[in-house]
């Protein structure tokens, strides 16, 4: 229990530092906020002005950022600089589309990635060769080149797959994200194949089951129960890192298939030097990073005895 | 019951491919019931020499030679057939009980996975319960609750020894297992040891590099020295009247309750392992 | 990170002449890693040397000649503006390995600086530097950078500093752990006992033994930082048009790509493909430790 309210609490002061870096990145802008936040964008007084009490701009630092932080808190993230959208709203529409993606994505990188790492590790001979061999490119492959040769194989030469779009309904959504989803967890699957099948390999020459063979075990427990088992529990803490990894990456796929996700809105605002949403989004992403990787560290309390014993949890 | 035969074992190094002697023509043969001691210093083969009994020696291992268990050359069993030797008929206590036990499961899977005859849950449950009644231990459900790493060392060789002669084998392989624990439960564990193992009448080959630990639980020693063995003897032959200028060495050398003869002088390295 | 570290051994080692260093290093490497290294070698020579190779100019191109295939006149065809995609890939070399060396140069001078630093002074200045990282960390390594990019413009220099900066707390945390052991061996302690000041003994005794720790690192950043910069430019806000780039011919393909000419696309990612794996495969065979538990995006 104990360790759970410290690792909220770090969590919570990781979280306001990186909130004011968010905040404050603003500042460091060269010429005047406004100036900045306008970017030489002809708008009316009305406009300035609203942008001026959006980011209470006549008042001292703290008491802006203040006023920011608890906007955010009550779901009042300001209007977007250039359409003037609700942030908070145009958030909730994208937000759906980046979740489904990372969702998925995930499952990918749990199933196949593991997957692949225990075939190599268990099977040895050439399905191990493959799949290092294969781990060892897929690190290589940027995402977005990935997503691209996906597409023009699977959706432009095929036609197998639709190519732009994130659907409707849960079984065309499945469909539409499938290539991106693909693309985005390739260099992650790559990795966490090949940890998997070196924490395998390293388990299986452990002490302990080298005693369970000679205690006359059954094959598949050694395998299942010993081996693979306990393997698992450090790929757990890499899994998570590029599952809560996946919540930057997402934007680079989201970009090249041209979802409506939160990461596409995010490159497209930054490229229509829209602050207001790349601060809004920035925070997002990185609570996001941070409340996975608080799940995973709990996760793995809760799956290591040693570990959940120790801290007393 | 068992017998080694010219049992040969190289090492082989992966880069170039040379062979190292490991074990150079060990033969040792013991009767049903009967206890061996297994000594010399480390690296003379002794602990190799159980591993090969089980077949489970390093992987880059070349090995030669017969090991007869009931008329039956244990090296040459189908895999399948040989794992139903493991788990019935032969059983090892290893010397680290912390490194042999599985860290994540508990105490009970450990015990229970060693019964698999018993299909009824309850029922080996119990039994596992009976077990470390046998072996002195008192706290039977919070120990079968328990992790490894939330026992002490003697405690968990315990387990270990309740593990192995749960399916009451007919030999029990020690290496060395009480080297890990404190001075006090080194004893206790013996003595615990020894006691079931006459209570089952099982055959026993005992490693150590304690002459007088080797001396109170065995039937007759076994010198090694460099992969071989140099002299078998009752513990009486070999401590009153050693033949082998190697066992006259190790005798000269051993602790006393007078203390501590001095180490000749021509040996230092015997004396640091010993 | 998760898997169990081995130390590299040759950071353990005394340092050794540079010879056997060299023959140690090949060793070490394999056939493989020659290749590999071969690999880096004519993608760095084409960086420098590339722009007097290029038989066209790289940035200019003739609307009769677009979507060309391969011929003797245009090694790898023409892009969709009748660039020669051969002369892009040559100009692209440079401005692709650029960036990654700026991430990788200011990575491994402040992570090392943040890391001995920390290490040095220990307690409350360890314990002060380890909450920046922490903050630090709290960022995917991509979204500072465009964070940095919203706010500075993009460019190359925008880029490649703000992705260094998220690449700092990785490497200062394992040149720290490294530097520890070091730290706490008896040599240090009696150096320290003799007045030598803390900064000497620091760059005389604890960096040579980290050197090979900031190497490796930084090997490995840099096929990392090649693929972050090039998804900065593939998502325009790296380099920017016509300045020839990997990424940013990625992405300048994918219209034509769609068309039915992937060649563009096509011959810049296996650029980037092969000099990437190549980078990892050196570091890691150098490091003897999967470049592994990053997270990556």
């Amino acid at each position: 229990m104990r360790f759970l309210i410290r690792r909220f609490l770090a969590l919570g002061g990781v979280l306001i530092a990186s909130s004011m870096i968010v905040f404050c990145a603003l500042y460091l802008a060269p010429g005047s906020p406004e100036q900045f936040l306008v970017q030489g964008r002809t708008v009316s007084p009305e406009v300035l002005d609203a942008i001026r009490a959006q980011y209470s701009l006549d008042d001292p630092l703290p008491v802006r950022y203040w006023n920011w932080l608890s906007g955010v808190f009550t779901g009042d993230m300001g209007r977007s600089l250039l359409t003037q959208q609700d942030v908070g709203a145009l958030l909730a529409s994208r937000i759906p589309t980046t979740l489904s993606l990372a969702a998925y994505a995930a499952a990918l990188i749990i199933i196949c990635g593991i997957g692949l790492g225990i075939v190599a590790g268990t099977r040895g001979g050439v399905a191990e060769r493959i799949v290092i061999f294969a781990s060892n490119l897929g690190i290589a492959v940027p995402t977005f080149f990935a997503a691209l040769v996906l597409m023009s194989v699977f959706s432009v030469g095929l036609g197998w797959f639709p190519v732009f779009g994130a659907g409707e309904g849960a079984v065309d959504r499945v469909w539409h994200l499938t290539l991106p989803a693909l693309a985005l967890s390739l260099p992650s699957i790559a990795v966490i194949a090949r940890i998997t099948r070196t924490a395998i390999v390293e388990e299986s020459e452990s002490e302990h089951v080298l005693i369970a063979v000679a205690r006359g075990l059954p094959r598949r427990v050694i395998l299942w129960r010993h081996t693979v088992r306990n393997s698992l529990l450090p790929v757990t803490t890499a899994v998570g890192m590029h599952i809560a990894g996946l919540v930057a990456g997402a934007f680079v796929v989201e970009y090249a298939f041209t979802l409506d996700g939160t990461g596409a809105l995010l490159v497209n605002s930054v490229q229509r030097k829209d602050f207001a949403v790349v601060q809004a989004i920035a925070l997002i992403m990185v609570i996001a990073f941070g409340v996975v990787n608080l799940l995973v560290d709990l996760l793995y309390t809760v799956i290591d005895p040693r570990v959940r014993l120790k801290k007393g949890a | 019951m068992i017998a080694i035969e010219n049992l040969e074992l190289g090492i082989k190094d992966p880069d170039s491919g040379a062979l190292k002697p490991v074990l150079k023509g060990v033969s040792l043969e013991l009767g049903r019931g009967e206890a061996i001691g297994l000594v010399g210093e480390s690296g003379s083969g002794k602990s190799m020499t159980l591993r090969c009994i089980l077949g489970i020696g390093p992987r880059n291992a070349v090995v030669g030679g017969r090991i007869m268990f009931d008329g039956e050359n244990l090296r040459s069993l189908p895999t399948d057939k040989m794992r139903r030797v493991r788990a019935g008929r032969i059983a090892l206590i290893s010397q680290n009980p912390h490194a042999a036990l599985n860290p994540v499961l508990p105490i009970e899977t450990y015990l229970l996975e060693g019964m698999p005859e018993l299909r009824d849950a309850r029922a080996a449950r119990l039994r596992a319960g009976e077990l470390l009644e046998q072996v002195g231990i008192r706290s039977v459900d919070r120990v079968l609750k328990s992790f490894p790493h939330q026992l002490s060392g003697g405690m968990l060789q315990r387990v270990v020894i309740a593990g192995a002669i749960s399916g009451k084998p007919d030999l029990l392989l020690a290496d060395e297992p009480t080297t890990a624990l404190d001075v006090t439960t080194q004893a206790e564990v013996a003595a615990i040891l020894d006691e079931k193992r006459r209570d089952l009448g099982m055959s026993m080959i005992f490693v150590t590099h304690d002459l007088d630990l080797a001396a109170a639980v065995t039937d007759r020693l076994a010198v090694m020295r460099y992969g071989e063995i140099v002299e078998i003897g009752t513990p009486e032959q070999i401590r009153d009247n050693p033949q082998h200028p190697y066992t006259r060495m190790l005798m000269s050398i051993r602790p006393t309750l007078d203390g501590v003869q001095a180490v000749p002088a021509t040996q230092p390295e015997i004396g640091s392992t010993l | 990170m998760a898997i169990k570290e081995k130390a590299p051994a040759a950071a353990l080692a005394a340092p050794a002449a540079p010879s056997n260093r060299l023959a140690a290093a090949r060793r070490r490497l394999g056939w493989t890693g020659m290749a590999c290294v071969g690999v880096v070698g004519a993608v760095v020579l084409a960086a420098v040397v590339g722009q007097f190779l290029a038989p066209y100019d790289p940035t200019v191109g003739s609307v009769t000649q677009r979507h060309l295939g391969s011929s003797a006149e245009h090694l790898l065809g023409t892009d969709q503006a009748g660039r020669d995609i051969f002369s892009r890939l040559l100009a692209g070399a440079r401005t692709s390995l650029l960036g990654p060396l700026i991430v990788v140069g200011a990575t491994a001078v402040a992570g090392s600086a943040l890391a001995l630093t920390a290490v040095w002074f220990g307690g409350k200045v360890d314990a002060f530097l380890g909450r920046v990282l922490d903050v630090l960390f709290a960022f995917p390594s991509l979204l500072l950078a465009i964070l940095a990019v919203a706010i500075f413009g993009p460019g190359l220099v925008t880029a490649s500093i703000a992705l260094a900066i998220a690449y700092i707390p990785y490497s200062a945390r394992v040149i720290r752990s490294v530097a520890l052991r070091e730290r706490s061996l008896p040599y240090v302690k009696a150096a320290e006992l003799q007045g030598i000041n803390g900064f000497t003994i620091t760059v005389r005794h604890i960096l040579p033994n980290v050197w090979t720790q900031i190497l490796t690192g930084s090997t490995i950043n840099f096929g990392y930082a090649i693929v972050d910069l090039a998804a900065l430019s593939f998502l325009g806000l790296g380099i920017q048009p016509p300045e020839a780039d990997w990424g940013l011919m990625i992405s300048n393909g994918q219209e034509s790509l769609q068309q039915g000419f992937p060649e563009q696309s096509l011959y810049a990612g296996l650029c980037i493909v092969v000099t990437v794996a190549a980078m990892a495969y050196i570091g890691e065979r150098l490091g003897g430790r999967a470049a592994a538990g990053r997270s990556k995006s």
